[in-house]
């Protein structure tokens, strides 16, 4: 059977990053040109602070979902064979080469030299596939779902790591970039939801609950050591606050900045702020198996009564997205052809489905600012939908939207790249059936050529888009602000991923 | 007295039954759980099934109740299901921050509300009195969070003078700095918890400036004034400490809403996340605790006021 989830990630990473998302999305500053910086020589053993919006809520990567767990940990306490670049490409972390059969069922990865885990022992081939066996054989493992297609995890020698697949995969290799490629020591004891022993260049000193979370370099990293000595995340959930303390000068960093409060980092000349795309999709979920959303006519004037161009505007950063695929993933296109702002047409095919006059309610996660509503409520308000905002909390959403589908429209930022599996899952809440495009899915995956790969997506994609399961409102964007000490910092993706290896802090 | 205190502390230990199962109840009225939480937006309902059983989740309401009080009666507040901490651990470290907060804000309302009170009552009719009165009852008709907001507009944003939000992460490490960030809110609730009980101190004032000893002392030569000073206020001391009590429990009400508005990490904070995260066992075990303070203040209160009051003890026969 083919996995009828493929990935599973974060309900939380999605409330975050929405949040963050959210935010980030209301307003357009244009990124700001990194100022030439002194070139005044990097502190090792300096401290980086780091603000942050959400903190996680337990340190367990394997068993909990959420962006907030990813970003801080990957790579910099736990790190997997392979990982992510900003851009979501593939590239070789704990493994210093990957092979993949002609046939694309087996990879073999060849692991580097003198890895060791934080409480000094040595990794060899053994962890990891302990380590993916329990992804495999332990549904409440992240990524379980993820593995169905393995068929066997084996070490012919202590460096070398062979996974067989039964049919290929084009996100295998995707797959372990994330929760579920990480390795931990076999047989180990710690309590992951409270301490870590991982491999990466970083180790947990200190996590202060509903306040910081504090990294040291760990001396003994097989690779290049961090060029930072103590990290500290310093979460503030209130945006102002965050900017506040940026400007009080208890912040080197502040992520996920709220577009409207830019220029005020801006205006002390203190602060480089940049924009870095993301993967998340704000998207506006039609319940495509409830009247009257299962006609096409509705969900098509839905579509054409946003004024996409003007809703990116209120919102302040990001950029119009006209389908279930963002840029940074393959298989995007440009498909602002399908459902181009045209109020008349909208009106027109209301009228054709016999729905001249329409009430619907939108049930949002409290969290999200009300722009996007505010704007939704206006547009739909123009072609005779009066439209309901039902603000709930995010547990109250999983289970009224995302279990029992009783909801008309829906807004959530769905963040996770290469989610596009939830347009060929009929039984995901979006209730969008369409054995075409699930069929072209299912041929992507099992396309061993990436570029046809792609293609069929993008086949996919259009088509999911000419049906109209969904409006996507805008790709989010997040805007970074940091002084001018910092330097390498990440720009991109980082509401799931901070990457600090090669950030540097100088004295100033 | 013993009879009493027997009396009394089986209808404590009532109360707070009667509390845990209200408690438990009203919480799981809740649409969402944990579990779909931890699972995330891609799980497959298979995986959040077998979440539920793993944490619990399955059982009948009978028994996990049951296993919430066994677990309490033997000390163990349980373990948050999220988390994985120690629900006391967690509260005995939010404490250090929400406790100072109110000891403060009672510090606060007691300073303004015992002078400001009794001055109140001597000023009766006249001009100042009136001021008073009138200012009292506005300032106790705030909500919390927009005199939060004032203060912070003032004396954070135009002055300048403290911190805005936050508590220093090395915590009491930095007393002075610890101290400072606990001011405004402290402040915040003390003004209007203070404003609340300034009335009260006025009437029960007024009210012993009518008794027979406060009289009989004017007889003997004293003026009203003097009267009322001498004989008067001690006896209103008494009806204060009742008060109190009360004030304790609006203190812990007020304290969820400034933790929120001043970014504490103090037990109100942590009740109003966990409750966002539906992480139920425990926020149950947190509202009785608070429940619990406030049921025994009531209780200690209570017997205070008996064994001092000998009008109590008459009654009682």
């Amino acid at each position: 059977m083919s996995a009828p989830y493929p990935r599973r990630r974060g309900a939380l990473a999605a409330v975050g990053l929405l949040a963050v998302g959210a935010l980030a999305l209301s307003a357009c500053s244009p990124s700001g040109e990194p100022k030439p910086t002194a070139s005044v020589a990097a502190e090792p053993d300096a401290t980086l602070t780091v603000g942050l919006v959400l903190e996680p809520t337990n340190l367990d990567i394997r068993h909990t979902s959420g962006a907030a767990l990813e970003q801080v940990l990957v790579d910099n306490i736990y790190e997997g064979l392979v990982t992510r670049t900003q851009d979501n490409g593939i590239e070789e972390r704990l493994a210093s080469a990957y092979e993949i059969s002609d046939d694309g069922l087996i990879y073999t990865f060849t692991l580097n030299d003198g890895i060791t885990f934080h409480d000094g022992t040595a990794l060899t081939s053994a962890d990891v596939v302990a380590s993916y066996q329990a992804v495999k054989s332990d549904a409440s493992v992240q990524g379980h779902a993820e593995f169905a297609d393995v068929a066997s995890i084996t070490a012919p020698d202590a460096q070398t790591v062979t996974i067989t697949l039964t049919k290929p995969d084009q996100n295998f290799l995707f797959t372990l970039t994330g929760p579920a490629g990480l390795v931990f020591k076999k047989g180990d004891t710690t309590d992951l939801k409270t301490a870590e022993n991982g491999t990466g260049p970083f180790a947990l000193e200190r996590w202060a609950k509903g306040s910081a979370i504090t990294f040291d370099r760990f001396d003994d990293y097989w690779g290049d050591a961090a060029t930072i000595g103590e990290v500290v995340f310093q979460y503030i959930p209130d945006f102002t606050a965050g900017v506040n303390a940026a400007l009080d000068g208890t912040l080197d960093v502040l992520t996920a900045v709220d577009p409207n409060l830019v220029s005020q980092l801006e205006g002390t000349g203190d602060f480089t702020v940049t924009t870095g795309r993301t993967t998340d999709k704000a998207t506006l979920a039609f319940n495509n198996a409830k009247a009257p959303l299962d006609d096409v006519r509705v969900r098509e004037a839905l579509r054409l009564a946003v004024d996409h161009e003007a809703l990116v505007e209120a919102i302040g950063a990001g950029q119009t997205l006209y389908g279930p695929i963002p840029e940074l993933d393959p298989g995007y296109e440009d498909l602002s052809d399908v459902a181009p702002y045209d109020p008349a047409k909208a009106k027109k095919l209301l009228k054709e489905s016999g729905h001249e006059k329409l009430e619907l309610t939108l049930t949002i996660p409290s969290f999200y600012g009300t722009t996007a509503a505010q704007v939704l409520v206006s547009d739909y308000a123009k072609v005779g939908v009066s439209l309901e905002v039902k603000r709930v909390e995010f547990p109250t959403w999983l289970e009224d939207v995302y279990t029992n589908h009783d909801y008309e429209l829906s807004f959530v930022l769905h963040v996770e790249p290469r989610d596009f599996v939830n347009f060929a899952n009929p039984d995901y809440y979006f209730g969008y059936d369409n054995p075409e495009v699930q069929k072209l899915y299912e041929q992507s995956q099992t396309e061993i050529d990436p570029d046809k790969s792609a293609g069929l997506l993008k086949k996919a994609a259009r088509l999911v888009s000419e049906d109209h399961a969904a409006d996507w409102l805008y790709n989010g964007a997040t805007l970074t602000a940091h002084t001018a000490a910092v330097s390498g910092f990440p720009t991109d993706s980082i509401n799931s991923r901070i990457d600090l290896a090669g950030v540097t802090k100088s004295a100033e | 007295m013993i009879r009493y205190a027997l009396t009394r502390g089986a209808l404590l230990i009532a109360g707070l039954l009667v509390s845990s199962a209200i408690i438990f109840l009203t919480l799981r009225v809740f649409p969402g759980d944990v579990a779909q939480l931890i699972a995330g937006t891609q799980a497959d309902p298979q995986t959040v099934e077998a979440l539920r059983e793993s944490l619990g989740l399955n059982k009948p309401l009978l028994a996990q109740y049951g296993d919430w009080i066994a677990g309490i009666l033997r000390g163990d507040l349980g373990t948050s299901q999220l988390s994985g901490a120690s629900v006391g651990a967690e509260l005995a470290e939010k404490s250090r921050v929400t406790v100072p907060l109110g000891l403060m804000a009672l510090a606060i309302a007691l300073l303004i509300a015992v002078p400001l009170g009794v001055l109140s009552a001597l000023l009766r009719g006249r001009a100042g009195g009136t001021a008073l009165s009138i200012g009292a009852q506005t300032l106790a008709a705030v909500p919390v969070i927009w005199a939060g907001m004032m203060l912070v507009v003032v004396f954070a944003h135009r002055l300048g003078w403290l911190p805005a939000q936050g508590f220093p992460r090395s915590g009491w490490a930095t007393p002075a700095k610890a101290f400072e960030s606990l001011l405004l809110p402290a402040l915040t609730i003390g003004v209007v918890e203070g404003a609340m009980l300034m009335r009260f101190v006025r009437s029960a004032t007024l009210q012993a400036a009518g008794q027979d000893f406060v009289r009989t002392a004017a007889a003997k030569g004293l003026t009203r004034r003097q009267a009322l000073i001498r004989h008067g206020i001690p006896a209103v001391g008494l009806s204060i400490v009742t008060v109190l009590g009360v004030q304790i429990a609006g203190i812990v009400v007020g304290s969820v809403v400034i933790e929120q508005l001043f970014t504490l990490p103090g037990i109100g904070r942590m009740l109003v996340a966990d409750v966002g995260t539906r992480d139920l066992v425990k926020v149950q075990s947190e509202l009785l605790v608070l429940t619990g303070f406030v049921l025994v203040i009531g209780f200690v209160v209570d017997l205070v006021h008996h064994a001092v009051d000998p009008r109590q003890r008459a009654e009682e026969g």
